[in-house]
């Protein structure tokens, strides 16, 4: 039974901070832009791919990881710039088009990697032994990388001008055109800032579990979850909610195994839509 | 006089599709029973997305629902590790059936749409994404019943008929008699408060129509359309999986819908032929082994852009360049 718990405690932990990423990075990009970016797995989930392969071709691991999540950056750029960005004021099409790209990666990835799983190697190795329960120091690793990003998400935000910039077009996008703040600008920004958070993400994924075609679709699921419960646009929000669900789904796989954690989280979503549907830290749209 | 050429359009139109069996290989003709089917579903996303302006993304949960439903309502041993109550019970009759099947996707329909249309903005988007996703799991879960991946048989016997000529018919009464229904819904005053409730919801509000109440109706509405499709599809073509639920499906029927244009009946349908026997008849053949495409790569590619080269539709853009 302890051994039960200090497994979820654990490794609850770790889930949450790479969900904490992956979904501060998809409500920031909302709350900016009004995007509901469909792609926002496929930049999880791609990131450890582009590491995957220049490490393979030869590159320093650190090198690789930084190059590939540098790389989804631009990707993510040039997605928003060219395919986004034109189409802003349609909203179903920005959604249709974000999905179909999801879709379309995955089948990239699926035709040149296989549908197996691909790991990436751990910036450290070696167990170390919490009341007979497993745990290697890459997971130890990644919960505190993970915590450290978001801490420096924090500092750019509320101390930098850009990140001033990010937060004023977020609560009021014409009050923001109106004092001289290039929005294009502050968007293409946020696009790239979003990108990298779910990126790091996908490294520590990738280097604890593995990274697989379908798992862009499946921390979409998770970070939708978490976006309801933290209230859509509320970066704050959507860290404390990843903590929730990532117990809930630590909980979950721990006592009814993996195969519930999708049944869990869509009663999640239905019990908060029900009784608390602006979310925890919900704006009223 | 646009009356009459509309007339005689579907005219001709219906006695293709009845004369189609005399001279249509067999293989063939099953595509074709399937591509009526096919627009339905189509016609069916159209109804919520189109004409309410509601973004739903899970409708291929709702033909599942009434895929399975039906299946079960053939081989009802199948719940024998469920329960033996439901497993004594006699095969179903096909007709009642695919009805049954309609009405189990109109209730899930409701309930979700209960939750969900209440709120404004984009939960329901996000929520409908998610359905399909959670759907697949439970085939994969109660395996013994809905069985998991491979799906399972009815049987050819438990088909709508044994001959594939009577069920190209059927396949095709189904179609007629859904999409007549569709097309008196969206030129009945109904169709008209759905249209109002898109373009402005805060204006239809205070003519006194009850938004929520309507986007439930249209979504309710839509997802019986989809059931009774993905009745049909299983009584087809004697097998149920889990591709009926799944997202490539979604994507076929928003590429569909979007490149005949949202919201104009008649677009979605054109969308619907053009993207099926595409995807069936041509892209299956023309790339090559090997290759670093597929015709699901295609087909995403197609779609990314049709949306950026005309958001509203490529119908209207059409339509428009045809008149000036």
């Amino acid at each position: 039974m302890i051994e039960d718990i200090v497994r979820i405690l654990i490794y609850g932990a770790v889930i949450s901070g790479m969900w904490a990423l992956v979904s501060s990075g998809f409500t920031l990009i909302f709350g900016v832009s009004r995007i509901l970016n469909f792609a926002h797995g496929t930049f999880f989930v791609l990131a450890a791919y582009f590491a995957i392969t220049f490490y393979k071709s030869g590159l320093n691991l650190y090198l690789s990881v930084i190059l590939g999540v540098l790389l989804i950056g631009a990707l993510a750029v040039a997605i928003y710039r060219f395919l986004l960005a034109p189409i802003r004021e349609h909203e179903v099409m920005v959604i249709i088009v974000t999905l179909a790209l999801a879709l379309l990666f995955e089948q990239i990835i699926l035709l040149t990697y296989g549908e197996h799983g691909v790991s990436l190697p751990s910036f450290v190795g070696g167990v170390v032994r919490i009341y007979d329960v497993p745990v290697t120091y890459k997971r130890i690793l990644a919960f505190v990388f993970s915590i450290a990003i978001l801490v420096i998400l924090e500092i750019f935000i509320n101390k930098t001008r850009t990140g001033k910039m990010i937060s004023a077009a977020s609560q009021n996008y014409e009050g923001a055109m109106l004092i001289g703040i290039n929005v294009e600008r502050i968007f293409t920004v946020t696009m790239f800032v979003s990108a990298i958070l779910a990126g790091f993400a996908g490294i520590f994924y990738a280097q604890i579990f593995s990274a697989n075609p379908f798992a862009a679709i499946k921390s979409l699921i998770f970070a939708f979850a978490i976006v309801i419960l933290g209230g859509l646009g509320s970066v704050k929000g959507s860290i404390v909610a990843s903590f929730i669900v990532g117990y809930v789904l630590a909980t979950t796989i721990v006592f009814l195994g993996a195969r519930w954690a999708e049944f869990v989280v869509m009663l999640l979503i239905i019990a908060v839509l029900i009784f608390k549907p602006t979310g925890l830290f919900g704006v009223e749209e | 006089m646009r009356g009459l050429k509309n007339y005689l359009i579907g005219l001709i139109g219906l006695i293709v599709a009845l004369t189609l069996p005399f001279y249509t290989p067999e293989g063939y003709l099953f595509l074709f029973g399937m591509l009526f089917l096919f627009l339905i579903l189509v016609l069916s996303w159209d109804i919520i997305v189109g004409y309410t302006g509601q973004v739903n993304l899970g409708h291929t949960v709702f033909v599942g629902l009434g895929a399975y439903t039906a299946a079960l309502l053939q081989v009802p041993s199948r719940f024998e590790s469920f329960s033996s109550a439901l497993a004594s019970m006699p095969p179903q009759n096909q007709f009642l059936s695919i009805l049954i099947g309609g009405i189990v996707a109109a209730l899930f329909g409701a309930a979700i749409g209960f939750v969900t249309l209440r709120l404004k903005g984009y939960y329901f988007a996000l929520v409908t994404a998610i359905l399909p996703l959670v759907f697949i799991q439970t085939v994969y879960v109660f395996s013994d019943v809905f069985g998991g991946e491979e799906g399972f048989s009815i049987g050819l016997e438990r088909a709508l008929s044994q001959s594939p000529v009577v069920r190209y018919y059927v396949a095709f009464a189904v179609f007629l008699l859904c999409f007549l229904a569709m097309r008196y819904i969206v030129k009945s005053d109904l169709g008209y408060r759905f249209m109002a409730v898109r373009d402005d919801e805060e204006l239809a509000e205070a003519l006194g129509i009850d938004v929520v109440k309507y986007k439930v109706l249209a979504f309710t509405i839509s997802s019986f359309f989809a059931g009774v499709a993905g009745a049909t599809i299983v009584l087809y073509r004697i097998t149920v999986g889990p591709d009926l639920y799944d997202i490539p499906l979604m994507l076929m029927i928003i590429l569909s819908a979007v490149l005949g244009g949202l919201g104009t009946l008649y677009g979605p349908l054109i969308g619907g032929i053009i993207v099926y026997l595409l995807k069936n008849l041509f892209l299956k053949t023309m790339i090559p082994q090997g290759a670093f495409v597929n015709d699901e790569i295609v087909l995403y590619a197609i779609l990314i852009a049709v949306a950026l080269l005309s958001p509203e539709g490529l119908w209207h853009k059409i339509r428009s360049s045809l008149r000036s």
